[in-house]
């Protein structure tokens, strides 16, 4: 909006920034302060009145080289056990991560894959093709991004419940596996339609004249086109299940099924004061998506601009 | 019919595939959206009419709603969802629109600035909520501390997550909000405002410099300025930020799971932990189908009230 070249008088200047370097510091402090309280020991957690570093001695309330550091919290959620037959000499016992852990990793890689390619094509459908009942299915599908997972978690519950009794060879993990892909593609369909908006037709029609066909010019020269957009899908998608919550809990019955946010859930209830595994658990639990973001935040930011502003 | 006899094999086929090939694109993504969307939307509002007996469902008509408006946890629940939707929607979208305005403007950094706004993004409700509990927990929490000072907190110190709620000025409607409300309300809005920001931020940077700048010439400040330009240019984004806020605030659970259960007593039971309390704790799935059909309702209410209303600006303008 502003013209780049033109830079503000040198105060204002240095209010913006002084307002954003507040602004960020205000949004980090929580996840600042579970770093620490990571790091501490339980006589720290457990000091009455509480302290912010555990950097106090008895004669200073602050001095550097009496910080007590420790990394007992990971240890507890690792629970890392000597093991020589294990790949790398030792295994994870701690069942967020043993257990919990991948089960997410199966959930956000499966759904993410259905996502794209359901988006991708369905995307392309909408973007490229004419016909009829086009405006009724591409309304509904914006209409069902109105509707709360919670109205529709009561009816999903009871399928799971037939479906269950029912025998069919549909765990618990496909029925989840569906349920997340159903939540997470109609935005992403729209996602998707925009990014094959972008791709010129011209493109296409030069294939399609060259003599290749329809099919022959989506996967030659349209998909290597899409390959960013649907990336994008594929991010948003992984990031969304890995942190769902809701659905992973209720519609999955055996624990040992159920996804690492029910873990983290769960380990809260049982470590009520153990502020350092809790805050252990939350780091470790969240580091990967923080990771993802950070390397491909303009993947992020584009999916997430495009689907908001277009559906 | 001639003509497309005597058009060859090869065109025939294509022209087949290309007419039929839409359909099939879209065929798998409108069975996955029908059998997890619109099935279970249906069977919701079947669930809402019956009723579970020994003997089997009977149909009892809109019996379950009325019983439903009929509890004090309802009517209450409703006042604390106003509190908190209300609080909620525009704490985030003052804070969105301050920071995307300053984001917009020409200096150095903003790409680092977004990427560490948009962290706590990232987070899952349940880890947001876990780590505002951590600042908060009655004597171990890191602010406590400070919150349990009856000289900063009259008259005997904050606890946050065990406090009794405060007197209400008007009847039963829970304002002022009590201090778990305030905390849930800073949570969830912490996590929805970056998202906000972007939104925002990519609105303001598509208004042209040629229209500002000439109004700063003919001698606007800056309220001016955002006041009759920005925020009329970039209202169609402000309605799809209302929307999804809304539709964040009117669903978001995760949250109350972690940080406060719905507590203390019932102080943060807004509606979708209600519909959560009734269906699974009481497991009273046909009140939590009413429940969570007027929770549809109101959403589209909402949205359909804040198009409406923007429409009519747009009139003025």
């Amino acid at each position: 909006m502003f013209n780049k070249e033109k830079q503000p008088h040198r105060k204002i200047h240095w209010l913006i920034h002084g307002s954003l370097i507040t602004v960020c510091l205000i949004m980090l402090f929580p996840i600042i302060i579970a770093v620490i309280e990571s790091f501490k020991e339980q006589q720290d957690i457990a000091r009455n009145p509480p302290i912010l570093l555990p950097c106090d001695t008895p004669t200073q309330t602050f001095d550097i080289t009496a910080c007590r550091w420790s990394t007992e919290g990971y240890q507890r959620v690792l629970a890392i056990e000597h093991d020589p037959s294990a790949l790398f000499g030792f295994r994870v016992t701690g069942t967020l991560i043993s257990v919990y852990l991948g089960n997410t990793i199966l959930y956000a890689v499966a759904t993410s894959l259905f996502v794209v390619l359901l988006a991708g094509a369905s995307g392309y459908a909408f973007s490229r093709f004419n016909f009829r009942g086009k405006r009724l299915l591409m309304t509904s599908v914006i209409a069902i991004t109105g509707v709360p997972l919670l109205t529709n978690l009561l009816g999903l519950y009871q399928m799971g419940v037939v479906i269950r009794k029912s025998g069919l060879p549909f765990d618990d993990r496909a029925f989840l596996i569906t349920v997340y892909v159903g939540m997470f593609l109609p935005l992403s369909v729209w996602i998707a339609k925009g990014f094959f908006d972008a791709i010129p037709q011209e493109l296409e029609d030069a294939a399609l004249i060259d003599g290749c066909s329809r099919v022959g010019a989506l996967f030659r020269v349209i998909m290597p086109l899409a390959v960013p957009g649907l990336a994008a899908i594929f991010l948003l998608a992984f990031v969304n299940v890995w942190n769902e919550f809701l659905a992973g809990y209720l519609l999955v019955s055996q624990n040992k099924f159920k996804p690492v946010m029910y873990g983290l859930y769960n380990f809260l209830g049982q470590n009520i004061i153990n502020l350092q595994v809790i805050g252990a658990a939350c780091i470790l639990i969240s580091l990967p998506v923080i990771l993802l973001f950070l390397f491909f935040r303009r993947s992020f930011f584009q999916a997430m601009v495009e689907g908001a502003l277009k559906g | 019919m001639a003509q497309q006899t005597l058009s060859t094999h090869h065109d025939e086929r294509s022209g087949w595939l290309s007419k039929s090939l839409p359909f099939w694109l879209l065929l798998p993504m409108a069975i996955v959206l029908f059998a997890v969307q619109v099935y279970p939307f249906l069977f919701t509002i079947w669930l809402s009419v019956y009723k579970r007996e020994p003997t089997g469902w009977v149909y009892v008509g809109l019996q379950n709603f009325k019983q439903l408006f009929s509890t004090s946890l309802f009517s209450q629940s409703i006042g604390l969802t106003i509190v908190f939707l209300v609080s909620f929607v525009v704490l985030t979208l003052v804070a969105g629109f301050v920071i995307a305005y300053l984001l917009s403007r020409p200096i150095r950094f903003t790409g680092l600035y977004i990427t560490l706004l948009f962290i706590p993004w990232v987070l899952s409700a349940i880890i947001g909520g876990e780590i505002f509990r951590l600042l908060v927990l009655p004597t171990y929490g890191v602010l406590s501390g400070i919150l349990h000072n009856p000289h900063l907190f009259p008259p005997d110190g904050l606890s946050v997550l065990t406090d009794a709620p405060p007197q209400p000025w008007i009847g039963n409607f829970p304002f002022p909000p009590s201090a778990a409300m305030v905390l849930l309300i800073l949570a969830t809005s912490w996590r929805s405002l970056p998202f906000i920001t972007l939104l925002l931020l990519a609105s303001i940077q598509v208004i042209s410099s040629e229209v500002v700048e000439s109004a700063l010439v003919d001698g606007a400040n800056t309220m001016q300025v955002i006041r009759h330009i920005i925020l009329p240019l970039i209202r169609p984004t402000l309605v799809v930020a209302i929307f999804s806020l809304t539709l964040a605030g009117m669903n978001g659970v995760g949250m109350i799971f972690s940080l406060t259960g719905g507590g203390p007593g019932t102080q943060t039971q807004v509606l979708p932990w209600l519909l959560y309390s009734i269906g699974w704790l009481q497991v009273n799935f046909n009140w939590a189908a009413a429940l969570a059909l007027f929770i549809g309702v109101i959403n589209l209410l909402l949205i359909v009230g804040t198009l409406r209303f923007t429409r009519t600006e747009d009139a003025h303008v």
